[in-house]
């Protein structure tokens, strides 16, 4: 019962690979190359910035969104592990001259390593609790670094010399050394942290966690590990979360504890809910609201207290009305804007949302 | 170790602090287990309501008008989130409920710091009139406002107690926390015993506000993540019994404060709740491992 169950569904799944899927492979390469070579030529150094903090939040919103979406656990610590992995790396690239593709994968076990210890006890509570004991920690967290701060080239295990003068800055690769350089050598990253959250969702663990996400009783008695496929699901966000705080120490250069607020992991937690949790779309979707809107309204001098108010809003809109969030909402929209300006409405347009 | 004296002023400190979170404890699992909703916008809705009391009693209205204000914003928020989306998620997972508030709370939060903005390093106090008179016992110097925040948690604790168990009302909560179906098939008039819940948590909500933005600061940031330090006494008390969020709210509060004096740990004594919170989930049962099936994450 349990092999058919699981084996049935990736043959149906690839014999389904047809136009539809084409065109939208492609409209991603097409998306990726112009990301990559045409966007650095035609944005500000602001806006490459900018565009940098987008590619490495795309990577938390995506650890929350498959956290939320596909396995149904929330986590409102996630800024918290983006500071430990931030804080590895930072360590790591102090103290050792290791490449920089090696310290963000160490910054990424270490910090699933630290994830992992905290989701052990939480995972076997429901859901709920889980939440609020990532809240906690991401309190605790806040305090620890606060004290602790962050390494600034000094010794002994923390790193932190509070009396140097000239703190020398986080090192970044040295093939992407510059801004521009340093943003495609990010959006690489997060690619590649995008195509390993795909092989998990396309094999095994994904339909584990599908099964999950539906009931976890049923999951239960169709012989799935509920325990260890959750666990997996929250080790996997840990490590692409301490991947991202990697690529973060590189961009930011020097990090400061007050950067990571207990708050931010909530307003984070809005925004992934906002950007749709159920597509990985979401999560660019999110890192963009979450990082690009900021940027671009504070070039035009309006305050963000309106974005976190429009967060508000709009979690309270996905919760309420429309549970896939914008990557599922705008498509969609978007479609029935076309249709009704083609003229086609003969029929009456089909509902927009559900 | 500092000398005993030390400690003793953050023993009185410590006792008022537990007691605002304890009536703050009870206000959450109070609506918790009328309405399966943990509300984590309790904070906001103090911090919103300390503000306009604040901005009240700079236009010049009197002390208990500002007061009340306090309670009756904090109150009717809570109550209009209730009554806008409460029916709207009542069949959904608790942790939806829980998220949902955090919509509210980030709504509150962009306007609160839009309006009494802290940029520019505006800093804002609120004080009540009982800062000022107090007694001494030995050596130490106790206020009646903090006689009052502990006095209230006592009575709110032993108050909401005797209201669940004696009243109609109460026992119409209690009956809801079981089974919210079976209670509306039994003739309950549901909405508006959840209406009551809402309206009973936004008011103690304001309170602690009122008592929080004095004892500790009037500061939107702070007053809407001091509710994290009360989740984990309700998380000891794993949502339910609201004894046990009392004894945990005291200790949280006394301990946090009792830390101060010790050098090598005043640093990390903001982190108590969490540890306490930590240790007590690391115990609980496994009673609680079944998740109930959901419609969405």
């Amino acid at each position: 019962m349990r092999d058919t169950l699981i084996r049935a569904t990736p043959r149906r799944v690839r014999q389904e690979t047809s136009r539809p899927q084409l065109i939208r492979a492609a409209v991603v390469t097409v998306l990726l190359l112009f990301t990559l070579f045409a966007l650095p030529q035609i944005l500000s150094l602001y806006y490459i910035d900018t565009m940098t903090q987008v590619a490495v939040y795309s990577m938390v919103t995506l650890a929350l969104g498959v956290l939320a979406g596909r396995v149904g656990l929330v986590s409102l610590g996630q800024v918290a592990v983006l500071a430990i992995g931030a804080w590895v790396a930072a360590r790591l690239l102090f103290e050792t001259t290791q490449p920089y593709p090696l310290i963000l994968v160490e910054a990424g076990l270490i910090t699933m390593a630290a994830g992992v210890l905290i989701g052990l006890p939480a995972l076997r509570l429901r859901g709920l609790y889980l939440a609020l004991i990532t809240l906690m920690f991401a309190g605790a967290i806040t305090v620890v670094l606060a004290t602790v701060n962050f390494p600034n080239g000094g010794h002994g295990f923390t790193g932190y010399n509070g009396s140097l003068v000239h703190i020398p800055p986080v090192r970044r690769p040295s093939i992407a050394s510059s801004d521009p350089a340093y943003f495609r050598y990010s959006v690489i990253v997060a690619i590649l942290m995008f195509l390993l959250v795909l092989a998990h969702i396309k094999t095994r663990p994904g339909r584990a966690w599908a099964a999950i996400r539906q009931s976890e009783p049923a999951a239960l008695a169709a012989g799935i590990n509920t325990w260890l496929y959750k666990l997996w699901a929250f080790a996997l966000a840990s490590f692409i979360t301490g991947v991202a705080g990697g690529v973060l120490a590189g961009a930011v250069h020097y990090l400061y504890s007050i950067d990571f607020p207990t708050q931010d992991s909530i307003t984070l937690l809005a925004v992934t809910l906002m950007g749709g949790v159920y597509s990985m779309w979401g999560a660019v979707v999110a890192a963009l609201l979450y990082q690009f809107l900021p940027a671009l309204l504070n070039n035009w001098g309006v305050s963000a207290d309106w974005l976190i108010i429009l967060f508000g809003l709009g979690v309270l809109q996905v919760l309420t009305t429309a549970p896939a969030g914008l990557a599922d909402q705008v498509p969609k929209d978007l479609a029935r804007l076309g249709r009704l300006l083609r003229g086609r409405l003969r029929r009456p347009a089909p509902g927009s949302t559900e | 170790m500092p000398p005993w004296s030390d400690f003793e002023p953050f023993i009185v400190s410590g006792l008022a602090l537990g007691g605002v979170y304890a009536l703050s404890g009870v206000g959450l699992v109070v609506l918790y287990r009328a309405t399966g909703v943990l509300y984590l916008a309790f904070g906001a809705v103090g911090a919103m309501g300390a503000l306009i009391a604040w901005s009240l009693g700079r236009a010049g209205a009197p002390g208990w008008v500002t007061w009340l204000a306090c309670i009756a914003v904090a109150a009717l928020i809570t109550l209009g989130y209730g009554a806008l989306f409460g029916p709207a998620l009542s069949k959904r997972d608790p942790l939806v409920k829980a998220v949902a508030t955090i919509g509210l709370t980030l709504i509150l939060y962009g306007l609160m710091d839009l309006l009494w903005t802290t940029s520019g390093g505006a800093v804002r106090s609120l004080t009540l009139p009982t800062d000022n008179g107090g007694f001494s016992i030995g050596q130490i110097q106790v206020d009646w406002t903090q006689v009052i925040a502990l006095a209230a948690g006592v009575v709110i604790t032993v108050g909401t107690g005797a209201f669940l168990r004696y009243t109609k009302l109460g026992t119409a909560m209690r009956a809801m926390a079981n089974d919210r179906e079976i209670t509306a098939t039994l003739g309950v008039p549901v909405r508006k015993v959840e209406a009551a819940a809402w309206l009973g948590c936004g008011a103690l909500a304001g309170i602690a506000g009122l008592l929080l933005a004095d004892l500790v600061a009037l500061d939107a940031t702070t007053l809407t993540f001091l509710v994290i330090s009360t989740l984990a006494a309700v998380l000891i008390a794993r949502l339910r019994s609201i004894t046990v969020t009392f004894v945990a709210a005291i200790v949280v509060g006394l301990l946090h404060d009792l830390l101060t004096p010790i050098t090598s740990l005043t640093n990390y004594r903001d982190m108590t709740p969490f540890v306490l919170a930590a240790v007590a989930l690391l115990v609980m049962p496994r009673r609680q491992v079944m998740a109930q099936s959901r419609e969405e994450a």
